[in-house]
């Protein structure tokens, strides 16, 4: 018996051990990265690494100089911020109809939604690239968010929806009798009772929207609708060889706001997260 | 209010049928009492007449209107859910006030209407706290309240005061009645729980797999069951039930023998309620198989060759087990049915 005991709290040790390990997988890279953004140049390129950095701006006296880092930094907020509130207004009657309303084909429908989330997006890139043209609307960040919001919207509205499937029906059959309607039992009732599900839904977009690459690329031609994501490619070829402080840097400034974002509302997150992934 | 009236009323789901052909005609300002076992279709019932479920077949009438094509919210009935479906964003106050604010209740009178339903259910103090840091027996109360706030045309319950202990079951039970008849809303209520049924009903609806088995006053379900289901359904314990057979005036099965009308014959089956039985006397011998006293009276409970009987015997009464025991009964309550279970030779 007392070597169960004794091993139990060898038990406890080892778990510390793994969590503080996998703590420090986890985090020193993006410190390490965090450090290469504060670094001069000479100091990143050399066959030894230098563990302790020299302090030093240069990087972010590039940026603010020669890049207008503060516009990219507008642009994706906007274009990521706009193509969340899109998708949010347009999944959440779509998820609650998907949810709960009887009609034919609501399955096929259902799962349509998602099936546009298993195709390559290459494949459409070029139709998407001549739509915009024709439209007028190349090289603008409100096309960013249009497309932003077009590819999230599949996902946005399968998260939100596997939220209201477990919200007890009995719930908007007592509104019902209460006498609401199908708006206020939406605006009243459903959202406030899968909020959790709803940010879930919201941080996941946000962050596919900032990462986007193929489609940022074929519709910002300059600086004017550049996003972080994109404008970061721009420090990896050139004259000047790969800037890797800069970029460094840069992703930093890119993947902040998100780690803000996952931090505040951690709690509804990981829950989120679970419920969805059982739900599927 | 209103009266209700179902008409041939069939719910199926696929293939299941869940309420069979019912028909069934709620006076105005009525307490009526749905009774059944598990699953046998009250909740169904109640959810087509609050409009939540579409009959397969049939009509459904309320205060006289053909209500089959009306909302649910358009049919102004209030219910008390099983599940009690409190809004868990909401305070308890706002989920009170919530069939108010949806029927524009003018605000000024919210405030009151809310404090006098809570009061009423004895939930005063927790009127700030949201659903989920309520206990179940103050979560039942607090759907109690939200339908109660108002005056509906109906009131739907189902199974209100499943959840409370027996004392605060109690004062409820009263409370609710009391209130019905000063509300005068036509009120269906459903429950497992006999007393309540017998306590509250004006009338009484004994359900069995989707079919009614009887309507009738509490004694008269009690009194005069229609059939086996409801005879051994009601009382407690419930109504004896004996397989025998019945020839030239005389009932006779494994160790009992009683007079019954010579107009029966072939397989019947005795009914004779625990307290019609009394020890000593020449209609029924066995064994005894328990005695459990319970302060007032007794449970005895006799063994024949087939059967077990319950008997309700003095508060005195006590024998070692196994020992052989007589046992009388009261021949002028005594209850016959045929083979298709319903009542034979009513007089
Ligand atoms: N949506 C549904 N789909 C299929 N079957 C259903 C549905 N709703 C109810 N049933 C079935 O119909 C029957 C009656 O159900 P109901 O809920 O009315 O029972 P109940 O009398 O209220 O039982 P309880 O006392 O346990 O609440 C049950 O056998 C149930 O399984
Ligand atoms: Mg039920």
């Amino acid at each position: 018996m007392a070597s169960i005991r004794k091993s139990g709290g060898d038990n406890l040790l080892v778990r510390y051990i793994i969590l503080v390990s996998w703590t420090l997988v986890c985090v020193v890279p993006i410190l390490w990265f965090l450090t290469i953004g504060f670094r001069p140049r000479t100091e990143i390129i050399v066959p030894e690494p230098i563990y302790w950095p020299t302090w030093s701006l240069d990087a972010w006296r590039l940026l603010v100089s020669d890049w207008p880092i503060a516009l990219y930094l507008r642009n994706s907020v906007v274009a990521v911020a706009g193509s969340v509130v899109i998708d949010l207004v347009l999944a959440i009657p779509a998820a609650f109809a998907l949810a709960r309303y009887e009609f034919k084909g609501r399955e096929d429908i259902g799962f349509y939604i998602l099936s546009t989330r298993m195709m390559a997006p290459a494949i459409v890139a070029v139709p998407i690239f001549f739509l915009f043209r024709n439209i007028g609307l190349l090289d603008s960040v409100w096309a960013l968010m249009l497309i932003y919001a077009a590819i999230n919207l599949s996902l946005v509205t399968w998260i939100i929806r596997s939220y209201m499937l477990d919200i007890p029906k009995e719930l908007e059959d007592a509104a019902r009798t209460d006498g609401a309607g199908d708006l206020t039992i939406l605006w009243e009732i459903m959202i406030p009772a899968c909020l959790p599900g709803i940010i879930t839904a919201a941080v996941i977009a946000a962050i596919f929207a900032i990462n986007e690459f193929l489609f940022t690329l074929l519709i910002a031609s300059t600086s004017k609708a550049y996003t972080m994501s994109v404008a970061l490619a721009n420090f990896t070829g050139g004259s000047d060889g790969v800037i890797y402080n800069a970029i460094a840097l840069v992703s930093f400034i890119a993947f902040a706001p998100i780690l803000i974002l996952v931090i505040l509302i951690q709690k509804h997150l990981s829950r989120g997260l679970t419920m969805g992934a059982v739900k599927g | 209010m209103a009266s209700i009236l179902l008409k041939n009323v069939v719910k199926s789901f696929g293939s299941f049928v869940g309420v069979q052909d019912m028909n069934l005609d709620v006076v105005d300002e009525e307490f009526l009492v749905l009774l059944g076992p598990s699953g046998c279709g009250k909740t169904t019932t109640m959810r087509m007449i609050a409009g939540l479920e579409h009959p397969t077949e049939g009509e459904i009438r309320i205060g006289g209107a053909l209500m089959n094509d009306i909302d649910a919210r358009d049919r102004d009935v209030a219910m008390v859910f099983q599940g009690y479906a409190l809004y868990p964003n909401m305070s308890i106050y706002e989920n009170i006030r919530f069939p108010l604010r949806m029927r524009q209740v003018p605000k000024a009178k919210h405030d009151d209407l809310i404090r006098r339903a809570a009061e009423m259910v004895e939930l005063g103090p927790f009127l700030d706290r949201k659903p989920g840091a309520l206990s179940g027996g103050q979560r039942q109360r607090a759907a109690l309240a939200r339908a109660i706030v108002r005056q509906p045309q109906v009131f739907l319950m189902d199974e209100p005061l499943s959840n409370l202990d027996a004392k605060l079951r109690a004062s409820m039970r009263v409370q609710i009645k009391h209130m019905q008849r000063e509300l005068k809303v036509t009120t269906v209520y459903v429950t497992h729980d006999q007393i309540e049924a017998m306590t509250l009903a004006d009338r009484i609806v004994i359900m069995n797999k989707g079919v009614i088995q009887q309507i009738g006053t509490p004694d008269d379900i009690y009194s005069n069951p229609a059939n086996t289901f409801v005879a051994g359904f009601i009382g407690s314990p419930p109504m004896n039930l004996i397989a025998g057979t019945a020839q030239n005036g005389t009932f006779s099965a494994a160790g009992v023998k009683v007079p019954c009308p010579a107009s029966l014959s072939g397989n019947i089956t005795l009914g004779i309620r625990p307290e019609d039985c009394q020890v000593g006397g020449d209609n029924l011998q066995g064994q005894v198989y328990g005695v459990e006293p319970t302060g007032d009276i007794t449970y005895l409970t006799v063994r024949t060759a087939n059967k077990n009987i319950e008997i309700k015997a003095g508060r005195e009464f006590r024998a070692p087990i196994d020992s052989a025991i007589a046992v009388g009964f009261d021949t002028t309550r005594l209850y016959f049915f045929g083979e298709d279970g319903n009542r034979v030779g009513v007089k």
